[in-house]
């Protein structure tokens, strides 16, 4: 339940974050450091795309790891899950990976943020179609993966915010840091919730 | 209206002096210079060095009395130009804190000794009398200011100047002197922390070399900042902010404030530079230690 509540202000954290962009500018907040890329006719579509639509995943944070939704409202789990699956793979993870090629701070945390849209569209792909299948226990195992990269919107800036708050560190430093430690801590911590909780 | 027509020979003087760059400019500036003034026509149309001591004299402006309960600077650096003597009135201004004031007077010369005594026009929150003397054939003008407001938190100051021609040398760099000091303001008591300027803000000269993204996006809010007012100090500059006038008054040696507004002066690279690094600035005071954005 405490669980839940942090989730929900993280989440209303987010939403404040992508409200700041309504009415899309070329210059507002993140775009003022974009200026060399704005200008090309992929970039702003993509971040914008990115911005309004992956946020669409963190709802499922509240819903489909309930045991009592998935038993008692079955139709529930999947609409939801629906929405999940397809604010990703249709738009969530392609923005994410444009806009990783152009990320601040060099070839690292191009590598980190566009490994992360690849294996967030992979896994994600993976749980969709074992649900399908019906394929429930490799279906969970997938989720737990994709939803942990999905988390990384919030560990990355949490990430960010205790580093500087701590060590202030050169703002470039700390992006090249979370890039990275932004989400592969949560994949780690998600493989050991697999290894206990459903191979067992 | 005499007052007017007064204050606007008073300023034209400031425009000519803040133009004539001292034996060192070269001759097309001088050149340029006269045939701007002959073309305007007007009656005071030659900067008059007939004395001497017309010019700059740069310097700390320091509080001899100052009320502890409220926020004053202890010392600014000043810069008191004398514009020109004309029938026993002396014409000139100071450049201070952002502030640029005209003043007029009277003054003796007896014994190669001349003193003055000046008052600022009144009209401004921090207008006062200058009286101040200098000895024929040196550099250095001493003398005190009494604010008219006797409630200001410093109600007066003492000043010793050294006199000193402007020029804008776009290759003056800043000296390490300028990272050893916290910055301005910034302390916080709940954390014990200041911001600090590091080396990263003398990487560069933003008025030689055209700045890339990559070069100044690690840097800290300080540094940029002390990046970019380096451009408005090579300007002579003298500035209104308190964060960076301490920067500039105390560590710089070279600075000297001589005007208020230098935007017309600033090169194009310059122009191109203050735009990059101030996006940055916006960007780091915004988002730096906050979650997201």
């Amino acid at each position: 339940m405490l669980l839940l509540l942090i989730y929900l202000f993280f989440c209303i954290l987010m939403l404040g974050i992508v409200l700041q962009y309504i009415p899309p500018g070329t210059d507002t907040a993140f775009l003022g450091i974009k200026q060399d890329y704005v200008e090309l006719p992929w970039y702003l579509p993509a971040f914008y795309v990115h911005v309004f639509t992956a946020i669409f995943a963190l709802p499922a944070g509240f819903t489909q790891f309930s045991r009592y939704i998935r038993k008692k409202y079955r139709r529930f789990h999947r609409t939801n899950g629906k929405i999940y699956v397809f604010a990703i793979l249709l738009f969530g993870a392609p923005s994410g990976f444009i806009i990783g090629l152009y990320a601040n701070g060099g070839w690292s945390s191009q590598i980190a943020f566009c490994l992360l849209a690849v294996l967030w569209f992979w896994f994600t792909l993976r749980a969709f179609v074992y649900a399908r299948r019906k394929d429930f226990h490799r279906h969970r195992i997938f989720m737990y993966r994709s939803f942990a990269l999905t988390l990384s919107a919030i560990t990355l800036r949490a990430w960010k915010y205790v580093l500087i708050a701590t060590l202030h560190p050169h703002p470039m430093d700390v992006y090249r840091v979370v890039a990275w430690l932004g989400w592969t801590l949560n994949l780690a911590i998600a493989e050991i919730l697999i290894y206990k909780k459903i191979r067992k | 209206m005499k007052y007017l027509s007064l204050l606007s020979i008073t300023l034209l003087f400031a425009a000519c002096t803040s133009h004539t760059a001292g034996p060192d400019a070269d001759e097309a500036s001088i050149n340029s210079l006269q045939l701007k003034l002959a073309s305007n026509n007007l009656k005071y149309a030659t900067p008059m060095k007939e004395y001497g001591i017309e010019g700059y004299y740069t310097g700390p402006f320091v509080a001899d009395e100052m009320d502890p309960n409220k926020n004053g600077m202890y010392a600014n650096k000043i810069t008191i130009s004398i514009d020109s003597l004309v029938n026993m009135q002396v014409y000139g201004h100071s450049i201070v804190a952002g502030n640029f004031r005209p003043f007029k007077g009277s003054y003796t010369h007896e014994q190669a000794l001349w003193t003055f005594d000046v008052s600022e026009p009144g009209d401004n929150k921090y207008d006062g009398k200058f009286s101040f003397t200098l000895m024929d054939n040196t550099i250095w003008l001493e003398g005190t200011w009494v604010a008219n407001d006797k409630n200001l938190a410093v109600s007066s100051r003492s000043y010793k100047l050294e006199k000193r021609d402007f020029a804008y040398d776009p290759e003056l760099a800043l000296p390490e002197d300028v990272t050893y000091d916290g910055v301005y303001g910034s302390y916080k008591e709940d954390n014990d922390e200041s911001e600090v300027i590091t080396s990263d803000a003398l990487k560069f000269n933003a008025s030689t070399q055209l700045l890339k993204k990559e070069d100044i996006e690690n840097m800290y809010k300080a540094d940029l900042e002390v990046l970019r007012n380096s451009i408005y100090a090579r300007h002579g500059y003298s500035f209104k902010n308190r964060r960076m006038r301490y920067v500039f008054d105390n560590y710089v040696d070279w600075y000297m404030p001589v005007s208020v507004d230098i935007t017309a002066d600033l090169t194009e690279l310059e122009r191109k530079n203050i735009e990059l690094i101030k996006r940055y600035e916006v960007h780091a005071e915004k988002y730096y230690d906050v979650f997201g954005r």
